[in-house]
């Protein structure tokens, strides 16, 4: 009992949190900066996925990597945290699923995650094990986030 | 823990990320050069990526070939401008949309016209009816003489772009 009472005190730990915080956040930041440099060809890797109507593949591209980079942003600076943390969550789920569509049609398509490379990874049984870590990370800060070392706390304390 | 009280405001700080981060990405990519068109306009059709290079052409020499998926992909950006070789007649019956029409067999009367507008580093795509026909290349030849710096050629031409269901038009 008391083994399980220190085990969940250590998993939602406030520096562990602020550990997942800056994992997520550095992870979305960097994966938007390569997709806001090269939105002509994310958004080929959106057309690849064959999930969009051709109307918003456009759109979509062009917005979703600022989306991201806003994100990681306040999961870092501990802003609007359960926001972001919540917004994250959402879009690993959508991430998973748009990967497990194509795994099933079996198409193993360019992910577009980190680099917009045309030779980029392929690896879509791989993609989706990091993916539900990442999801799970978002999911413990969303519960568990106490706003340890982070703006929003800073000013709540004056 | 957050209570169900406090889920409606976490839930408008998440509308407020998605809505701000659109809104930056939209302001950017009208403001980037590399911006891309936000009316999509992509094959409704799966396309293969393979290549086909007809025959005569120097690999490493010549421009680079490019197939039908990455004349696609550069179809949306703002600032790649497609080059019609083909005749007049053929280009008013249907081009790409935007595309200008640059005759390679009437080149001496039309590249005056339509040359002043293409700065040397300008990104150009040239191309004609198909595989069938190598004005595309000639075409591009030449610009890359002229000291073009950004030229490359789309071989499956008009017939591949129509035959995916891209956007088209007609006239001048």
């Amino acid at each position: 009992m008391n083994l399980l009472r220190l085990l969940g005190r250590i998993i939602t730990d406030k520096r562990l949190m602020l550990l997942f915080r800056i994992i997520l956040g550095v992870t979305f930041i960097y994966a938007s900066l390569d997709k806001i440099a090269h939105p002509e060809q994310f958004a080929r890797i959106v057309y690849n996925y064959k999930i969009l109507p051709g109307f918003l593949i456009n759109i979509f591209a062009a917005t979703l990597p600022w989306v991201e980079l806003l994100a990681g942003l306040f999961l870092i600076l501990g802003i609007f945290t359960e926001s972001a943390s919540l917004l994250v969550s959402f879009l690993f789920v959508v991430f998973i699923v748009a990967i497990s569509i194509n795994l099933f049609r079996g198409i193993n398509l360019n992910c577009g995650c980190f680099s917009t490379d045309p030779a980029g990874a392929k690896h879509g049984a791989s993609l989706l094990v990091k993916d539900f870590i990442f999801l799970f990370l978002a999911i413990m800060v969303f519960f568990f986030n106490r706003s340890f070392a982070s703006l929003s706390g800073l000013f709540r304390r004056r | 823990m957050p209570t169900t009280l406090k889920l409606s405001h976490i839930l408008s700080g998440t509308l407020v990320i998605i809505v701000v981060g659109s809104v930056l990405g939209l302001i950017y990519n009208t403001l980037s050069p590399a911006g891309i068109t936000l009316k999509g306009n992509w094959s409704p059709k799966t396309t293969s990526d393979s290549l086909i290079v007809p025959y005569g052409y120097v690999e490493g020499q010549d421009p680079p070939a490019i197939n039908l998926d990455y004349a696609m992909m550069k179809f949306q950006s703002k600032n790649t401008v497609f080059l019609d070789a083909r005749y007049p007649e053929d280009f008013k019956a249907g081009h790409i949309k935007g595309a200008t029409n640059l005759p390679y067999e009437e080149f001496e009367q039309y590249s005056p016209e339509v040359l002043p507008h293409l700065p040397k580093s300008q990104e150009i795509i040239a191309y004609c009816d198909g595989t069938e026909c190598e004005t595309s290349l000639l075409l591009a030849r030449e610009l890359v003489d002229l000291g073009y710096k950004n030229v490359q050629v789309f071989f499956g031409g008009w017939q591949e772009w129509q035959n995916a269901g891209l956007t088209v038009e007609t006239g001048d």
